[in-house]
């Protein structure tokens, strides 16, 4: 019998995603022993998991390492989504208590659950093996699955879960047969080889097989960061989903799949450049329109958030479709904001919110800025950083995202995201009237407030203040997150 | 000989499979669905994977659709009565042939050009398909095997969560 | 201490925060004005170390540039947040702070009991950090933003009695009239990064690296441009012909304010940015000109207007846009030292003018409240005989008064000397040399008139308050007239240090201090005009500086005399005068009709077409245009909706139809 020649196991690179296995891991054990009061000890365990493997990220901040034969590189651009990979689940982790408490969902699967998803989302990040991105996004989405029906008494959140779990496991057949037909025309799964195999069989460009592959991957890809016609499944989802964990889902997965998505795009397929920006070019348009143009009408905040995220992506692929180390750098640094901003609104509306969901409309919000004024202005912040205005986060990630586009010479595609920019400040804006310059009877007594939401909340202002006066120092992070 | 063979199996798969989504009883469909594992499984034979076709058999037509007839029969699924030629039907119909012209079209196009590796025919009859299968996921495909046990274990959590009937 | 530049504007910003987000929570007004003037002594005491330090520094290394971080950087253009410290600099620093500190501290007992005592002190402090940021900034956009800041401040504090209607009109007025002299500023900052960037590829705005440059700009064609868009800016903040209709209006914010803003620090902004930029202004003998121009036909000007009001704290108004116009004079002529350090000691002696004048209206509304009299507190004809009930305002004001008149001994006469020494001397100008000297000594003459005119009317001769509110008249508290006491000193002291070398050679070798500071600053001017210009700094005869002089001092004090004769000697002199030529006395009180001139020229005009473009255009043509497209999309929104129909299969189905279009727009290529 031959002996297996046992690879050179270099453990190094995985090392956050092993850290934060175990700790899931450990929850589940201590969860059995953990009263069903104390649950709330499971989330600080659970962050105090999630600051370790953060240390452990940082650390391979700098030359890029392989591992695994080639499946999974730990270079600067994993590092950067890890970090906000990290940063979204510590934050929906610190809103979630003061809810689940009140929705007596408190079981304390909760947390270790949100661990796997992140676990994960690490695995897509720096996955250069299209089978470990496939198998992260697989983790990612199970576990979201559960997480998104997790309050099994609301009629709401079983269809949320269940309406995901059809629509992503059918989005992950596509996915998958775009993989496969890739792998026939090419040979290999590790994306580098797939390039290095079209770039000596030159012929291979052309072979259907291969376009196919690419574009079925791409679909794939967008069902998960709900880039139009694939979006449907979000409103619904997002609406029905317990309010922490579409605060988390809002920002994390959406960020793993353009991680994967830019990783495998850029690696794998750069002689169909020119074809997958074309197809980015309309995708982003109808993304972002879709999104913009429908939540105008909506009046369940949680479902407006779900548009205004979709169209969000929108503004993502721009920076996608230019396709410049600007564009990319802008998509890091959006998706940094974008996690900080929304999940800080989504602590607002958690703080707002009324047992059994209620208490989730625009209407809701009325007088708020009287009652509560210091709650009011920081939902505000949010809502500002979200419609793009300076001197917020979100207005210089929206910047740098159309200038790289233009760079690229998509003058239009940026005109058109500024049109539905400006389109969307009348649904942020919206609240805000609500919030001021409506009267109300309500006395928001039932909004107290926990020192974790205090700390989500202010952790999420400071960032978005401070990435929209000196962006500086983290774009130049970006930058050189990008050079892979 | 062989493409005969070939023909008679896909054409048994494509009509379960229809069959899958049009029977009116669940039994009928979760049936008709083991038949489409079992010829999937045949042609795993003619593409030389006798394990990958065990497996399917195993796996696929043993347990899964076991456990699906199971829940069908406990959960007492009454015939569904489908409305003749509803627009959703024509509408995915439409949409699936043609989805069935684009897919013949393109494959007519495109070739196989990736590059042969080690595994071929004769080696895997020297060899042994389960020992190569073994092989190649203990050394090139280590990581994902690895991370295939974390989405089982997310999945049981996931499923007593959602399922148990008082956590 | 130089490292710590940055504290200076620092510890104003920290009042304002404090002040203005806690002051309405603090109730006790020591607290708040404490907090407010320990800031502004806390930049004096860091304004003092630095100009240890430089003077402990020999002449040719005493600059310092500290940068704090990049603000902005975008293609070519750079600027920095940083601070630099240098003699022009560190002039200004101390007379902002210093001076600001003892108004501070007189504004606690000045605004006491008032109600927003805490937002005064905010805006007042924000203007100090504005000012700050002006004077050490170490480029022009950093100087821009300072003199935006404290143009703003200048609205805020202007119109602090904002339920009066006259003071939100002043604030406004103010403001507007700013607007117009910045965009002047902002053409001028764009012409010249332009040019030296687009010519020879140096594109900056810092000014050591700017003066640094200073060879590349040719004399006349840009340099003019330049030199005039920023004067125009200057016109704007300093109250020159013909933006200064807003600085006599100003007075209707609270006296300290007007000493602070409308005296001391924020008119003089714009001889400091032409003191800062002067290698580009002596390269424009044009520019020069104009300036020096304006700055003659304003001091004379308002000099003329000053004469014939009656309110008190007008006159002061005036007065300080006739010695402004005094200081552009001296910058027109090339006497860039002279022109600062008139700077200087106005800012001593007006500021205890103004504050005095604050003392005698607190006095007097006190009286007349005492006794429910409707009479106007600030007008000086209610006024008379104070001297007796308040003597250490009269002896301060009294102090102050004679140094604005030029009295040898005092500073104002060591300044205004200098000025009118070099406008006759400095051969920048040929001829016009001439007329400029009799400007400004005709306006000597006026200003000594009508300073001693409001010092007789209002602490000399009878009294016309009533008996009663008479007894009622006392002295101002300590808090009040300790800075009183401080300026008057300074009006006396401070300008010693720029004695001319005429005088300071008889008094023993004195050496003119000031001008050895400042040598530094102005180096690349002086030797410019020395080699480049003709006829320039040609020998100049001790005797015709010291005929001059005299005529100076002569001119002084026939305008005392004549004040004098008219309001003590003979009081009924002054109603016969204007009886006899009503016409003229009219006018000038009516500041010549400059204010109704304007209104008829833009003011009305500019309501008239925003009116149509309102009514005619806004709202017909751009509303109907925005409403309509935002009900366009309302209307789609409605519409779109209903795709999202909640059906998992018709999602699917949406998913199917979308990959199946994408894939066939590919394959079928």
């Amino acid at each position: 019998m031959e002996t297996i020649a046992i690879p050179a196991i270099n453990l190094a690179p995985i090392m956050p995603e092993i850290i934060l296995s175990c700790i899931a891991m450990l929850l589940l054990l201590v969860n059995v022993f953990v009263p069903s009061e104390s649950k709330g000890y499971l989330g600080v365990l659970s962050l105090v998991g999630l600051v370790a493997t953060a240390a452990s990220v940082v650390s391979g901040w700098g030359q890029p390492v392989a591992a695994f034969g080639g499946a999974v590189q730990l270079d600067n651009f994993a590092v950067f989504f890890k970090l906000i990979f990290i940063c979204s689940a510590a934050l929906a982790i610190l809103i979630s208590d003061k809810y689940v408490v009140r929705e007596e969902i408190n079981h304390g699967e909760l947390y270790p659950l949100i661990l796997f998803a992140t676990v994960g989302m690490m695995l897509m990040a720096c996955g250069m093996d299209l089978m470990v991105i496939f198998l992260g996004l697989e983790v990612l989405s199970i576990s979201l699955y559960v997480l998104a029906g997790f309050n099994r008494g609301s009629l709401k959140s079983n269809e949320a879960g269940l309406k995901y779990f059809l629509l992503g496991a059918f989005s992950t057949g596509f996915l998958l047969y775009g993989m496969a037909l890739t792998y026939g025309a090419t040979g290999s799964t590790k994306i580098g080889n797939i390039a290095g195999f079209v770039a000596t069989n030159p012929q291979v460009a052309t072979n259907s097989l291969f376009v196919v592959g690419m574009l079925l991957i791409a679909v794939g890809f967008s069902f998960k960061t709900a880039a139009a016609p694939f979006h449907m499944w979000t409103p619904d989802v997002y609406e029905g989903a317990p309010t922490p964990i579409t605060a988390f889902m809002s920002a994390g997965p959406k960020a793993a799949a353009f991680a994967a998505f830019i990783r495998v795009m850029i690696v794998a397929f750069p002689t169909l450049k020119h074809d997958w920006t074309d197809l980015l070019w309309i995708l982003a348009v109808l993304t972002m329109t879709v999104g913009n143009i429908i939540a105008l009408s909506q009046d369940n905040i949680k479902r407006m958030l779900a548009y205004s995220s979709i169209a969000h992506a929108g503004y993502a692929l721009v920076g996608f479709t230019a396709c410049n180390p600007e564009g990319v750098a802008g998509i890091l640094f959006y998706m940094l904001s974008y996690t900080f901003m929304n999940i800080g609104a989504f602590a607002v509306i958690v703080l707002i919110g009324k047992k059994g969901e209620a208490n989730g409309n625009v209407q809701d919000f009325a007088g708020l800025g009287q009652k509560r004024p210091l709650l009011a202005a920081i939902l505000c912040v949010f809502l500002f950083s979200l419609a793009g205005i300076p001197p917020t986060a979100g207005f210089v990630g929206k910047f740098y995202l159309f200038s790289a586009a233009i760079k690229s010479g998509y003058i239009w595609l940026a005109i058109i995201g500024v049109l539905n920019s400006a389109a969307s400040v009348y649904y942020y804006l919206r609240v805000m009237v609500y919030m001021y310059f409506k009267p109300s009877e309500e006395d928001f007594d039932w909004v107290g407030m926990t020192p974790a939401i205090a700390v989500c909340l202010l952790l999420c202002v400071a960032t978005t203040l401070v990435l929209g006066v000196v962006p500086g120092t983290v774009l130049e992070l970006a930058q050189k997150a990008v050079q892979f | 000989m062989e493409s005969i063979f070939f023909l008679i199996v896909a054409a048994v798969a494509v009509l379960s499979s229809i069959l899958v989504v049009t029977c009116k009883n669940p039994i009928n469909s979760a049936l008709s669905l083991v038949m489409t594992f079992f010829c999937l499984a045949t042609l795993y034979v003619t593409l030389d994977a006798p394990f990958m076709a065990v497996t399917q058999v195993m796996v696929y037509a043993g347990a899964i659709m076991v456990l699906i007839v199971f829940v069908i029969m406990l959960l007492n699924i009454r015939v569904e009565a489908v409305k003749r030629g509803s627009h959703a039907v024509f509408a995915g119909g439409a949409i699936g042939l043609f989805l069935l012209f684009q897919t013949v079209w393109f494959l007519g196009r495109g070739t196989l050009s990736g590059a042969t590796g080690t595994m071929d025919r004769a080696q895997v009859v020297k060899v042994g398909h389960i020992e190569l299968i073994g092989k190649a996921l203990f050394t090139d495909f280590l990581l994902p095997f690895e991370i295939t046990s974390i989405l089982l274990l997310a999945a049981i959590v996931g499923a007593v969560i959602l399922a148990k009937r008082k956590i | 201490m130089l490292e710590y530049v940055w504290l200076i504007p620092l510890f104003p910003l920290i009042g304002v925060l404090i002040n203005g987000l806690f002051g309405k929570k603090i109730k006790n007004e020591a607290v708040i004005g404490g907090i407010a003037t320990l800031a502004v002594v806390g930049s004096f005491v860091v304004a003092c170390g630095i100009l240890f330090q430089l003077i402990s520094m020999p002449g040719e290394e005493r600059h310092f540039e500290k940068t704090i971080f990049t603000w902005i950087q975008s293609g070519t253009f750079k600027a920095d947040i940083g601070f630099l410290v240098d003699p022009l600099s560190a002039v200004m620093l101390m007379v902002v702070t210093g001076v600001g500190s003892l108004i501070h501290l007189y504004s606690i007992g000045y605004m006491h009991g008032e109600e927003g005592f805490y937002r005064y002190f905010t805006y007042l402090n924000l203007f100090t950090f504005s000012m700050l940021l002006l004077v050490s900034g170490n480029n022009l956009l950093l100087m821009f933003v300072g003199w935006e800041g404290v143009g703003l401040c200048s609205y805020l504090l202007i119109g602090y009695y904002f339920h009066k209607k006259s003071a939100g009109d002043a604030g406004k007025k103010a403001f507007v009239m700013n607007r117009v002299g910045d965009f002047g500023f902002l053409l001028g900052l764009f012409t010249m990064w332009w040019f030296l960037g687009h010519n020879y590829n140096v594109w900056t705005i810092n000014f050591r690296e700017l003066a640094s440059h200073a060879d590349l700009i040719p004399a006349g064609g840009v340099a003019t441009a330049i030199g005039l868009f920023f004067f125009l800016g200057a016109t704007g903040k300093s109250a020159q012909i013909p933006l200064y209709t807003w600085l006599p209006d100003a007075m209707e914010g609270p006296t300290p304010v007007s000493a602070l803003i409308h005296a001391a620090t924020m008119v003089t902004a714009g001889v400091y940015m032409i003191g800062r930029m002067n290698f580009v202004y002596i390269k424009s003998p044009t520019a020069l000109l104009v300036v020096a121009c304006v700055g003659g036909a304003t001091a004379l000007f308002a000099a003329t207007i000053g004469t014939a009001q009656n309110d008190i704290k007008r006159v002061l108004a005036y007065s300080t846009v006739s010695q402004l116009g005094y200081m552009f004079l001296a910058m027109g002529v090339g006497a860039f030292t002279a022109g600062i350090f008139h700077l200087m000691t106005h800012a001593f002696f007006k500021a205890c003018l103004f504050l005095g004048s604050g003392s005698v209206i607190h006095a007097m509304h006190h009286a007349l409240h005492h006794v429910h009299s409707d009479a106007d507190p600030q007008d000086m004809r209610n006024m008379g005989g104070l001297r007796k009930k308040m003597p250490i305002t009269f002896l301060t004001f009294l102090i102050a008064t004679i140094a604005i008149a030029g009295i040898p001994g005092f500073a104002g006469f060591f300044s205004k000397d200098e000025i009118l020494w070099q406008a006759f001397s400095n051969p920048l100008h040929g001829e016009v040399n001439i007329v400029l000297w009799a400007f400004g000594a005709v306006a000597a003459l006026l200003t000594a008139f009508y300073m001693f005119r409001l010092v007789f009317m209002t602490f000399f001769g009878e009294t016309k308050l009533s008996e009663k509110a008479y007894h009622h008249l006392h002295e101002s508290p300590a808090v009040i007239t300790i800075p009183l006491i401080c300026l008057a000193i300074l009006s006396v002291l401070g300008g010693y240090i720029g004695m001319p070398k005429l005088l300071g050679e008889v008094l023993g070798g004195m050496p003119n201090y000031f001008e050895h500071w400042l040598e530094p600053v102005f180096a690349y001017s002086n030797n410019y005009m020395a080699h480049s210009l003709p006829g320039a700094h040609g020998e100049h005869s001790p005797a015709l500086e010291w005929g001059l002089m005299g005529v100076s001092v002569l001119i002084a004090c026939c305008g005392i005399a004549f004040a004098y004769a008219l309001y003590i000697v003979s009081p009924t002199i002054p109603e016969k005068f204007t009886s006899a030529f009503p016409a003229l006395h009219r006018a000038v009180y009516k500041k010549w009709y400059v204010d109704e001139i304007y209104d008829f020229c833009f003011v009305n005009p500019c309501k008239a077409l925003g009116g149509f473009l309102w009514k005619g255009f806004d709202v017909v043509v751009v509303d109907g245009i925005v409403n309509g497209v935002a009900g366009i999309v309302k209307g789609f929104s409605g519409i779109l909706r209903y795709s999202q129909t909640g059906y998992v299969h018709n999602y699917a189905y949406g998913m199917v139809l979308g990959t199946v279009v994408i894939v066939a727009v590919y394959v079928f290529r």
